[in-house]
């Protein structure tokens, strides 16, 4: 057993090596894959069995019998492997998601001929298939999801798309592999202790550095405001108790560090950041990541978020 | 979409259509297997169908226990559970049970592919052109029921996927033929196989009775087609087997050595021609006399009859000459004379004593067979179906006193005289006669042609045909017999009108029929190894036929392969208009020398038109907009736009 899977293994890593990384493809001869089935063998053997007992029993009508059947099953090679010709399978690049969710990866199939295809099958392997009929001029979708348990870039299996229509007697098949990998962001996890209050106005220094003086306008402070964005330098000129604010009326920002999590098991530390990382976003307000790599400043935004998540999932 | 390791079976509309082919494809094996087993397979498809209406699940026990007693009932009824009859009969009771405990896709294709086996075995019983066409529809519902099952849609799918199955087998049709011809024939079984069917026409006795029997028979017995002169019906006597041996009731044919070349007198061939046997599970063959040195596979006897080594359980066709043998010099030996003289010395007395009293009036053979026939012209010999039935003595009684039979008594009666005075002479069994068919250049003859006549050693002659039964006078001829022998020409005297063409509108269409039954019977059905050699050596392939054969079935399957594959491939190609009038608006940009690359879109190409072609971009940019639009919004894709679209185009 061992042996075969060996040998199964070294199949497929030369199948894998051969499949182009496209995301649109086209099935053709040289793509497209053809065996007898099961039953395709069975027919055979039901043939040969005719054609012995016509010899037998020097029976011409059994002879006819079988040399139809032997014509149906060479023309079937045709039939079912224009069952998936020139279909187009249009690969669309998957959406991230967050350790243990489903990964949806779908396939947009193309029928741009006059042919209606009956029955196509998708699927991780050639025995488990979803089947759709394609109309002529028209198109489908095929979903798969994938169960992603782990933090990364999920690679997404080779899948198969398959054939036995009409007659079940011969299967075609074409390998295909997605160019995209889905990535995959930690699992967030609520910090058991509020973790980043602490770094609020931890930023004034990176503020002055920058010495953008349109980056904030300046107001009255009013009770409840962050006593951090106070302005003291003001209020030592006598000037009142003047805060800043940003243009964009946002008042809180939060820059989450590595630093402050890298005591927990780092999993943990990611997905405790990855949960603060989304709620931030959620509020509204602007966020920005430290990591020991790298430093992405703050904003905010689904794009930034996503940003922020990536390094998380590549960390 | 299904989500599923196998299609189920339980979608609807799946089970009644097994039924429904396992009805189709049983529907012939009823009328040859014994009337209780058809009962059962209808029963069991019924039961089967019952259930699936009503939702119940048969219960695997009670399955086991109906095996059980098919099985017995078939082993009770024949005695045995091998042998063709009882293996057919069993196979058919399995294959409605296998149906009844389908579960899952894989019980359904398998009834589905055996289905094709059982429908072969019911051409073991009835090879005809009407189960030719029988073949057609059973295997293309088959197909279609192949087609169901595979399909997401299952039974609803047949709508516009079952012409698959239609077009599949048309187009199969060709290679078919192909290969029923190319395909290397062997001879004869390849295992010993036993036909016990009983012989059909003629037999090797003849008792009273025996061939006006077959007077009513229409069926053919054979079809003969000349190469070059045919002789007048009148004169065609297939001579089938000779019979000498007599024992006062019925005459029997003896066991006849081979012939031995060089007892064969010298001969000159008179008719050239090819008969192609309907089965008569027999083993003698028919040949228009004299037959002369027949086929390799064909034994000539020593009293001039053909036969075969085995029963002729399917349609074969042979070769055969009609020779005029020299008979100048050659003289009877002492035990063939002895053997073609011999009669039972009780018996008949009166005959016997009348024979010698003719035999002396007369001189010499010749004149004794003259004056016989004269005394059945004249006499009140009468030539019915429906004599007087007699027990003792029966060639006193016939040639004395009823004076009423048929050809069986006249020949075995005239045979009998012979003997009794001292000429040797035998009875000959066969046909009499055959019928013209003009669309098909051939005579047809039929059982009914059946008849039985005498020969008789004449030295330096040989044997001389002789039939007592056309002495007889027209008159005292039954009116509906003679209707019966109506082309038998100027049989009974000259009476008859000659036969021409056929001239009635139902007789024309019987012949027409009658040719291409012949063709599928004798071209089709009777195709075998020699056949194949016969066209082979035509073709100038005289040795190592096997080989060349192989190569044509190569030959054919690559072919036919390729041929059929372009020819299929062609319609997968597409026909989109849309797309067809880009694909040329893009060749005429190719034309005026803008480098297009493949993955561009329509957006791009416009883009770099711009850029790079800002003359042309302003003549192309409409189209391809209009091809944007087309493409890209489902609501501007209408006809209008489209037709629009190809005459801007078309501008360009």
């Amino acid at each position: 057993m061992y042996f075969f899977k060996r040998i199964k293994q070294k199949f497929f890593n030369w199948v894998d090596s051969r499949l182009s990384a496209k995301s649109e493809i086209e099935l053709r001869q040289r793509n497209i894959y053809i065996l007898p089935t099961r039953y395709g063998w069975l027919l055979l053997a039901i043939i040969i069995l005719i054609l012995i007992a016509s010899t037998n029993y020097q029976n011409n009508m059994g002879f006819m019998a079988g040399f139809i059947l032997l014509a149906v099953g060479v023309l079937s090679t045709f039939y079912t492997y224009r069952n998936l010709r020139h279909l187009n399978l249009k690969l669309l690049k998957p959406e991230s998601v967050f350790a243990g969710e489903h990964a949806e990866f779908t396939i947009e199939i193309n029928n741009k001929t006059e042919q209606y295809r009956a029955s196509v099958g998708f699927g991780q392997n050639k025995k488990q298939l979803q089947l759709i009929d394609i109309d002529k001029q028209n198109q489908s979708q095929f979903s798969v999801k994938f169960k992603v348990p782990k933090r990364g870039l999920f690679e997404i299996p080779r899948m198969v798309c398959s054939s036995i229509f009409p007659f079940g007697i011969f299967q075609v098949w074409s390998w295909f592999r997605a160019p995209y990998k889905v990535l995959v962001y930690p699992k967030p996890l609520q910090p058991p202790v509020a973790l980043f209050h602490s770094e609020i106005g931890d930023e004034e220094g990176a503020q002055s550095q920058k010495g953008s003086e349109d980056f904030y306008s300046v107001k009255e402070y009013q009770t409840g405001e962050p006593i951090k964005q106070v302005i003291w330098k003001a209020y030592a000129r006598d000037r009142g108790l003047l805060i800043k604010e940003f243009e964009d009326k946002v008042g809180e920002q939060k820059l989450f560090t590595w630093s402050s999590v890298a005591h927990y098991e780092k999993e943990l530390a990611l997905s405790y950041l990855c949960y603060e990382l989304v709620n931030a976003e959620k509020k509204g307000i602007d966020f920005g990541l430290q990591m020991p790599s790298e430093i992405l400043e703050l904003s905010q935004g689904k794009k930034h978020l996503h940003a922020c998540l990536e390094v998380l999932a590549k960390f | 979409m299904i989500q599923a390791k196998e299609l189920s079976i339980f979608r609807p509309g799946i089970i009644p259509m097994l039924i429904m082919i396992q009805l189709i494809v049983l529907f012939p094996l009823w009328f040859e297997l014994p009337i209780w087993i058809s009962g059962v397979t209808i029963a069991i498809l019924s039961l089967k169908y019952l259930s699936y209406k009503s939702d119940i699940n048969l219960p695997y026990w009670l399955i086991i226990i109906f095996v059980i007693l098919a099985f017995s009932g078939v082993f009770f009824y024949f005695k045995t559970i091998s042998g063709r009859d009882a293996g057919v009969a069993l196979i058919c009771l399995m294959y409605c049970f296998k149906l009844v405990e389908s579960k899952s896709y894989r019980d359904a294709a398998l009834v589905l592919f055996l289905s094709f086996f059982i429908m072969v075995m019911a051409f073991l019983f009835n090879q005809s052109i009407i189960m030719g066409f029988y073949l057609l529809v059973t295997v293309t519902s088959i197909l279609s029921g192949l087609i169901a099952l595979n399909s997401v849609n299952g039974f609803d799918a047949l709508k516009n996927l079952g012409r698959i199955s239609v077009n599949a087998v048309f187009q199969a049709m060709p290679i078919m033929i192909i290969l029923f011809f190319v395909f290397p024939r062997l001879p004869g079984p390849l295992w010993g196989w036993d036909d016990n069917r009983a012989g059909t026409g003629i037999s090797d006795s003849m008792s009273p009775g025996s061939v006006s029997s077959l007077i009513n028979n229409d069926e053919p017995a054979f079809r003969v087609k000349f190469n070059g002169n045919a002789p007048s019906a009148d004169q065609m006597y297939w001579r089938g087997l000779t019979m000498s041996n007599f024992d006062g009731f019925i005459w029997r044919a003896t066991n006849q050595a081979f012939q031995k070349t060089d007892n064969i007198p010298p001969s000159t061939l008179l008719y050239d021609y090819r008969i192609n046997l309907e089965p008569n599970y027999q083993k003698w063959l028919f040949g228009l006399e004299h037959l002369g040195n027949p086929d390799s596979s064909i034994i000539l006897y020593e009293d001039f009859t053909w036969a075969k080594l085995q029963k002729n359980s399917k349609p074969f066709s042979y070769k055969g000459v009609a020779v005029d043998y020299n008979y100048n010099g050659y003289k009877l030996t002492d035990y063939a004379r002895n053997n073609y003289t011999r009669l039972p010395s009780s018996g008949n007395i009166l005959t016997k004593q009348w024979a010698k009293d003719v035999y002396q009036k007369g001189s010499g053979t010749e004149e004794f067979i003259r004056r016989v026939l004269n005394h059945i012209n004249i006499q009140d010999y009468y030539y019915t179906r429906t004599p007087e039935v007699l027990l003792d003595n029966v060639v006193d009684g016939f040639w004395l006193k009823a004076r009423e039979g048929f050809c069986e008594h006249y020949a075995g009666a005239f045979v009998f005289i012979m003997r009794a005075a001292g000429v040797p002479a035998r009875v000959v069994a066969g046909y009499q006669g055959g019928e013209y068919n003009p669309y098909g250049d051939y005579y047809l003859v039929k059982q009914s042609d059946a008849h039985a006549w005498a020969e008789v050693w004449i030295d330096d002659k040989g044997w001389v045909r002789v039939d007592p039964t056309s002495a007889i006078h027209p008159s005292r001829v039954e009116t509906n017999l003679l209707e019966q022998t109506n082309r038998r020409e100027s049989w009974f005297g000259n009476k008859r009108i000659a036969f021409d063409l056929p001239e009635s509108f139902l007789t024309k269409m019987r012949m027409r029929w009658d040719a291409i039954k012949s063709f599928w019977d004798d071209t089709l059905m009777g195709y075998g190894q020699e056949q194949q050699n016969d066209w082979l050596s035509k073709l100038g392939i005289k040795s190592n036929q096997w080989r060349y054969l192989g190569y044509g079935l190569v030959a054919v399957l690559l072919f036919s392969g390729l041929i059929f594959g372009l020819w299929l491939l062609r319609h997968s190609r597409s026909k989109d208009p849309i797309e067809i009038a880009y694909l040329s608006l893009k060749s005429k940009l190719i034309k005026q020398g803008v480098e297009i690359q493949a993955n561009w879109g329509p957006q791009s190409l416009l883009k770099h038109l711009q850029q790079n072609h800002p003359e042309l971009s302003k003549k192309y940019a409409t189209a391809i907009k209009s091809y944007m639009l087309l493409r890209y919004k489902s609501e501007s894709a209408t006809d209008e736009w489209l037709k629009r679209f190809q005459r801007q185009v078309k501008k360009l």
